[in-house]
């Protein structure tokens, strides 16, 4: 940056002063092509961003600040009126609640996970290797929708996992484990865990793959255990990648949708709502079509994911 | 020489994929030019959104062969066909968020318990009814209600939502009891026969969607009264809804009733699984209760309890015909509409034995297609049952909340029966259901 910027400062020197350095100059002119060429190829795709992303961003900022019927939507008064209603409302608060309940108990249970498979699956001496790392990445392959339905049938009070029960003789009758707030929030974590932790083994797994063997032997002829290994060498080189992992799962728990929607409607008595499904459906569910409000409460929303990153962002830092 | 093999490969399924894109997409447009307009030019034919092929879909087309074999012999109805109901009132939505009417049919078949807030949100959307030729004391005037905003009639009923109470004769009779026994009783009557059938059979005498219950809204509506009084909710004050929540808490814990955790379960688990001796809701819910084909002949219909004693009545659910803004043919859609469902027997019948849709037109609930017995009933003429009920459901106050309040309800119920105060539970319904109206 700081030698451009002086190239550039010469450049108009010699343009006002010398015109032998001619060459020089048309030189500099391509260097500035060459920019200008970087800006049309950026451009379609800002462009693009612009107005499929950023424009609705506004609009529905906008709309978050009206109230009323979708035809005729009024500026509410006071202004943040749709704003300082969300913090009187209790379903909402209670939808925070369960969310970030499936966060604090679902993301650091789900990446201890990935990272402990990562580091079985990246072992040199593991047989049919491929066919493990498949298995495990498998379940991000279903789509959300199907694999809510699949849990749902497997925990239903007549289905699978109650007759396993059943018959073991751990339960002795059929629980009706999506009927019970305590149990349909864990069938809810379980489902996470299930459907998210390949996905974030596959990035552990390349992580792993960036730090030199030679790290690990001289380590090891230092006389380090597994544990100290994976501990002081393992777990600080993937640092960036933990992070990031880290962000996206928050980001991703914090919009948790599907699962609440399919497997449980959530229910019972909006024991398992999310946020994301309030928004719903305040916006197209059963409740009625309040768009300016649910688009306030996607507003919190952002807020809360945009805060989380940052903290992380910052926690995660290595530079000094 | 494999690397290139390999770059051939990847490079044709690309050109392939391509072209097949490029296809599918030309096809696509040249089918949308045939397909977009939701309305024809043809000035004779009519569209419509409906979205059961089994139920409301073949009454429509009874009332277009009808209209065009008495009327007007050019007469083409085009019925497009929706997934499901909701997807009619997102085009409305759709429609009046844009402020652009030009992407609805003609035609709407609209669920009774939105239209109230639809009509109230999109004014623009519908046009009135008010001036067409129906005899509207002809039909039952709980139905019209929903259609119907401060007296202007702004839809046309199509089906009948009157709630039946259907019973396993055969059980009941094993448990000591008839189904004479549970007509016009009290629900403490209800509980102690439903006692004595689970004691004897083990199965419930009545099942109900736990996430969206129905059922304090019909039992409430049997009483002649509301859930909302002036516009607002009134759960905690009002002594007969208390009463019921308490009756349903007790059915709850005494096995009478079993609570389903969602619709699906409701009718796939509770009604199709064999799980239940009874069945009350709206009469749509019959083709369910058929699918049981071992069952044929043991089932009954009857009124439903109350808590005085007497027989009740109620409704729930259902759906009438609009006029849309978009529709520019409007004389011949009243026309149409008015001829049909406004009363002819032919189309009323035809509907009844094509898709087993019931009128709530009184005069069409007579003929002789009405009184036939139907043998999965133990040969008891229901139809004309249903519309004779249909005709005594008391018109109580309804609502633009009326899912939303249904949802806090049923939590509430849920709450209690894990042990919340029923006048607590009741209470922060009414504040959810409150705030979500904005009051």
């Amino acid at each position: 940056m700081d030698t451009r910027s002086s190239v550039r400062k010469d450049s108009s020197f010699f343009k006002k002063g010398d015109k032998t350095l001619n060459k020089k100059q048309k030189g500099l002119n391509i260097q500035a092509k060459q920019q200008r060429a970087g800006w049309y190829f950026l451009a379609p795709a800002t462009i693009l961003i612009a107005i499929m992303s950023f424009w609705p961003m506004i609009q529905a900022f906008i709309m978050s600040l009206k109230t009323g019927s979708s035809a005729n939507m009024q500026w509410s008064e006071p202004i943040f009126y749709n704003y300082t209603r969300m913090f009187s409302d209790k379903l909402f608060m209670r939808s925070i609640g369960n969310t970030f309940l499936y966060l604090a108990v679902e993301v650091p249970i789900m990446l201890i996970l990935a990272i402990l498979l990562a580091q079985m699956l990246n072992n040199k001496d593991l047989k049919l290797k491929g066919l493990f790392r498949t298995c495990v990445f498998l379940p991000c392959a279903t789509s959300l929708v199907s694999y809510a339905l699949i849990f749902k049938s497997l925990f239903a009070t007549q289905g699978l996992m109650n007759s396993i029960l059943v018959h073991l003789g751990i339960l002795e009758s059929n629980f009706n484990f999506l009927g019970t707030a305590a149990s349909a929030k864990a069938i809810i974590i379980i489902a996470l865990i299930w459907r998210w932790t390949g996905y974030n083994m596959v990035f552990y797994l390349a992580g792993l793959q960036n730090i030199e063997y030679s790290v690990y032997e001289a380590a090891k002829i230092d006389g380090a255990n597994g544990w100290k290994t994976f501990w002081h060498i393992t777990v600080p080189l993937l640092k960036p990648t933990i992070v990031m992992t880290f962000i996206m799962s928050i980001n991703g728990t914090l919009q948790l949708f599907d699962e609440s929607v399919n497997l449980t409607k959530g229910g019972p008595a909006n024991s398992t709502i999310t946020m994301s499904h309030y928004v719903y459906n305040n916006s197209f569910g059963d409740s009625t079509t309040n768009f300016g409000y649910a688009a306030a409460m996607s507003f919190l929303i952002f807020v809360l994911v945009a805060i989380l990153a940052a903290i992380n962002l910052k926690v995660g830092d290595t530079r000094d | 020489m494999k690397k290139k093999i390999l770059a051939v490969l990847l490079a044709s399924a690309m050109v392939v994929s391509l072209a097949a894109c490029g296809g599918s997409g030309s096809s696509d447009s040249s089918d949308g030019s045939t397909a977009a307009p939701v309305t024809s030019d043809d000035e004779n034919t009519l569209t419509v959104y409906a979205w059961d092929k089994n139920f409301n879909i073949p009454a429509l087309e009874a009332a277009a062969a009808d209209y065009k074999e008495n009327v007007n012999k050019d007469f083409n109805l085009e019925v497009i066909e929706q997934s499901q109901s909701t997807d009619v009132e997102n085009a409305i939505t759709l429609a009046g968020s844009a402020g652009d009417y030009s992407t609805l049919p003609d035609i709407v078949l609209f669920q009774d318990h939105w239209a109230h807030k639809y009509i109230t949100d999109y004014p623009d959307a519908f046009q009135s009814m008010d001036d067409v030729d129906v005899n509207w004391d002809d039909f039952s005037q709980e139905k019209l209600s929903y259609s119907m905003i401060d007296g202007e009639h702004f839809g046309l009923p199509v089906d009948n939502g009157t709630v039946i109470f259907a019973y396993r004769t055969d059980l009941l009779q094993e448990a000591g009891y008839s189904i004479d026994d549970v007509t016009g009783c009290t629900w403490d009557k209800f509980i102690e026969v439903g006692e004595a059938v689970y004691a004897k059979t083990g199965k419930y005498l009545l099942s109900m969607d736990g996430d969206g219950n129905d059922l304090p809204y019909m039992m409430l509506q049997a009483e002649g009264e509301s859930q909302f009084t002036d516009g607002k909710p009134t759960f905690a004050e009002n002594e007969k809804f208390v009463q019921i929540i308490d009756k349903i808490e007790e059915m709850i814990s005494k096995n009478v009733l079993y609570l389903a955790n969602d619709w699906s379960a409701y009718t796939d688990q509770t009604i199709t699984n064999d799980m239940v001796a009874g069945v009350m809701n709206g009469n749509w819910i019959i083709p369910t209760i058929e699918q049981v084909s071992e069952n044929s002949g043991k089932w009954e219909i009857t009124s439903i309890p109350t808590l005085e004693g007497g027989e009740g009545y109620a409704s729930n659910g259902g759906s009438s015909l609009y006029i849309t803004a978009n529709c520019e043919k409007t004389d011949l859609a009243k026309d149409f509409l008015t001829y049909t469902f406004g009363g002819s027997s032919a189309t009323y019948d035809k509907a009844l034995t094509d898709g087993g849709v019931i009128t709530t037109c009184i005069s069409a609930g007579q003929s002789e297609v009405y009184n036939e017995g139907v043998e999965y009933f133990g040969g008891q003429p229901i139809y004309a049952k249903i519309v004779e009920m249909g005709a005594n459901v008391p018109v109580i106050e309804q609502s633009d909340s009326h899912y939303g309040c249904r949802k806090q309800v049923a939590a509430a119920i849920i709450n209690i029966k894990d042990g919340a105060k029923t006048a607590d539970a009741l209470k922060e319904a009414q504040e959810q259901v409150n705030f979500e109206m904005g009051n």
